[in-house]
């Protein structure tokens, strides 16, 4: 009823707010021009290309000649470095992701009990995730890890002889899984922010009626952080699938020892740039995509089991 | 209407400063061809290397320049480790340098590519090593002139046989079985050093084969046996079970911090295989007077298996728009004795016997004995060939596998079949 009145009332004819409107729907998009042009010429573009580059056999010296889905069927029968390479990646993913959710919650849970210097704790557990997808912590890693390594150097002193923790193929997909749990920071401040959101009534409520700790923690904190849990959930899965500079560096560039690093992104990146197969790259970059798509579908539908949203219920 | 209208004058303003930006920074780009440097002709060199190296190189280059004032070079300057990726990508976006070093597994890549261009009649070759200068043919197209010859070769270090209390032995007629004692000895002498350290360098392996009378590659094929890769590890792990040379994930880590770290270098290890133009950078970084040797020999063997490696290849790209001025490039690099006198052998023992005798009394102690050495050697050598296409892979492919035998991840029959597949997929792609 106001707005009708309002416009009925306003002096303006009609033709001329129509007028208006085109106009600054006009600036609008004038002003969202270069962001416009940015998207298609550097991310859509390339996209579209890399789909079609999949199905020739594009090597970056020549032109590449059509395949058909000749990329993708090698890719699954005949590339046992790509079924390795699909292994590594998800054995990272399934073990360092929960790990390290679990750990930043741990540590959010800590840091929430109204420490003194809360921000200073915080940004120092936080600069890991600054750092660790860096090439100086993946440089330092090789090193701390190595066979004179200052990690062995303490062993010694236990009268432990530690392996070469990465350049053992036994060892080297787990110092790696360690750099990723290590990055816990991104995750636990959005957990420190989700804990805030968490009503202080329902602990007093809880208290009052005898709760424990840990039954406080089970039947409050953590049904209502599920949302939280999810979304790191969702993001930490698909970042962990691109990981590529801490095996880059680690292995020396190669996935080693043994293939034992060799995550997708460093297998793909060998094949576009080592072997000079851009189109077979192209495809596996495509599988990529498929892979974390579905994954992420898989993430949303398994949420409705498990995820609680206050307002729903 | 005051309002839309200085809406409107913001708006312009904004693009009008968007455009301004994105044209002037156009312009920088195209302003460094043309403008500046007059009539002269701008080509690109395209090498890696060393610091070192790019010192020596852009004294050379600032030579040619004076030389040919007409000329301007631009060095492109990277590492080893991103070269081959930057050229590629620059290639593929049809910008290559006019001259492009290339080193000789990548040749037949590039050449069998269409990316390079036939020198033949453009640099004068007369004086060149005819054999080493073969090597930089495909398909009877001479892509590639050799910048010099190295040897990959024993090198020891004399201070570490001293304390161990071990004496160099007459290479003539030394076998694989008396290194690999000699290294036991060494190890066990209880001087702290290693005997051996172990390098899956593909050049081993050749040379290990030849002695055995097969090619590592024959033709487009790999033309190694199951026995002799087998017999190949069986030298590594022979010497992995005495500690005679350290244990494989050591040696992964050694081979991932370069030749300066490596145990001869260090003064830890006693022998070692490497390039014969690593000798002056080994020498450096032990403080001591190495010494290089011939490869030990298989019991009987037909041949030496040894050979002269070209360091790497000058090559012209196909699509230069400059190439009578890259071709004069590439000819004063390897002919004219005022390169040489700079670059010496950097880029391996220069093959140009004028430029040789102009530069010989220059080179420092390390490169004469070196020289002295490949002279000595020169009678015992097998023949130069380029390997073909996907050779550039077949370091990482020998590598991974060696590295899964020596862990005991495979049995070393299993590895040398899936070797073999791997290597023959590679080259045939």
């Amino acid at each position: 009823m106001h707005e009708s009145m309002s416009i009925s009332l306003s002096v303006t004819p009609e033709r001329a707010v129509n007028a208006n409107r085109r106009r600054e729907a006009l600036t609008a998009y004038v002003f969202l021009a270069p962001w416009f042009l940015g998207l298609f010429i550097i991310t859509v573009g390339p996209i579209l290309a890399s789909l079609y580059l999949s199905f020739t056999d594009y090597s970056l010296l020549e032109e590449g000649s059509w395949v058909g889905a000749d990329n993708y069927v090698k890719m699954f029968t005949q590339d046992d470095r790509f079924l390795t390479s699909l292994k590594v990646t998800t054995v990272y993913v399934v073990v360092s992701v929960p790990l390290q959710l679990a750990f930043a919650l741990l540590l959010a849970l800590a840091l929430d009990r109204g420490l003194r210097g809360l921000s200073f704790y915080r940004s120092i557990y936080y600069l890991p995730s600054l750092l660790g997808g860096s090439v100086a912590i993946a440089i330092l890693w090789r090193k701390l890890f190595g066979v004179d390594g200052l990690f062995n150097a303490m062993l010694s002193v236990f009268g432990i002889e530690g392996p070469g923790w990465v350049s053992d193929p036994d060892t080297a997909l787990g110092t790696l899984i360690l750099l990723h749990v290590w990055t816990f920071g991104a995750p636990m401040v959005i957990f420190l922010a989700g804990l805030r959101q968490i009503p202080q009534s329902y602990y007093e409520a809880a208290s009052v009626d005898g709760a424990s700790r840990l039954r406080q923690f089970r039947s409050i904190t953590l049904p209502l952080l599920t949302p939280i849990i999810f979304f790191n959930l969702v993001l930490e899965v698909i970042k962990s699938f691109q990981s590529f500079t801490q095996s880059f560096i680690v292995s020396g560039g190669n996935g080693g020892p043994v293939d034992s690093t060799l995550f997708y992104t460093l297998y793909l990146y060998l094949k576009g740039f080592k072997s000079y197969e851009m189109g077979y790259a192209a495809a596996m970059a495509w599988v990529l995509l498929l892979i974390i798509a579905g994954l992420t579908g898989v993430n949303f539908l398994a949420s409705k089991y498990w995820v609680f949203y206050g307002d729903t219920k | 209407m005051s309002l839309g209208s200085r809406k409107k004058m913001w708006t312009v303003a904004f693009l009008t400063a968007a455009v301004m930006t994105t044209a002037s920074a156009c312009g920088g780009g195209s302003g460094g061809d043309g403008g500046g440097s007059g009539d002269k002709v701008k080509i690109v060199f395209s090498y890696w290397g060393s610091d070192a190296r790019q010192k020596l190189t852009e004294q050379a280059l600032k030579k040619f320049e004076e030389k040919n004032p007409t000329i301007d070079v631009e060095g492109d300057f990277s590492n080893w480790d991103s070269y081959y990726e930057k050229l590629a990508t620059k290639v593929a976006a049809n910008d290559a340098p006019d001259v492009m070093s290339i080193e000789i597994r990548g040749l037949s890549e590039y050449a069998g590519r269409g990316a390079l261009a036939d020198l033949a009649g453009k640099v004068p070759s007369a004086d060149l090593d005819q054999q080493v200068l073969s090597s930089g043919q495909v398909e009877g197209k001479q892509y590639a002139v050799p910048t010099g010859v190295n040897a990959f070769s024993m090198l020891a270090n004399p201070s570490v046989l001293e304390k161990s209390k071990q004496k160099l032995p007459d290479d003539k007629t030394w076998t694989w079985d008396q290194w690999i004692n000699l290294a036991k000895q060494i190890s066990a002498g209880g001087g702290g050093a290693m005997g051996a350290e172990y390098n899956p360098n593909p050049a081993w392996l050749q040379i290990f084969a030849a002695q055995r009378g097969e090619k590592f590659y024959d033709g487009n094929k790999i033309g190694l046996s199951v026995d002799t890769i087998k017999a190949w590890w069986n030298i590594s792990q022979q010497l992995i079970a005495a500690k005679a040379a350290p244990e494989p994930a050591k040696s992964a880590e050694l081979l991932t911090a370069g030749p300066e770290q490596s145990l001869l270098a260090t003064n830890a290890g006693a022998m070692g295989m490497w390039w014969s133009n690593q000798l002056n950078a080994l020498s450096k970084a032990s403080g001591q007077e190495l010494e290089l040797l011939r490869m030990p020999r298989e019991k009987g063997a037909p041949s030496a298996g040894m050979f002269l490696q070209p360091a790497m290849y000058y090559t012209a790209s196909a699509k230069s728009e400059h190439s009578a001025e890259a071709a004069k490039l590439i000819d004063f690099l390897v002919n004219d004795p005022d390169a040489a006198s700079i670059l010496l052998s950097d880029r391996g023992l220069p093959t140009n016997s004028k430029v040789l005798a102009a530069v010989k009394d220059k080179l420092p102690p390390v490169d004469q004995r070196t020289l002295a050495f490949i002279d000595e050697i020169k009678g015992e050598l097998s023949p130069i060939t380029a390997p073909p296409k996907g050779a550039l892979q077949m370091e990482d492919i020998l590598k991974r596998n060696t590295d899964e035998v020596l862990f005991g991840k495979t049995t070393p029959d299993a590895g040398a079949q899936k070797f073999l597949s791997e290597a023959n997929a590679a080259i045939a792609g």
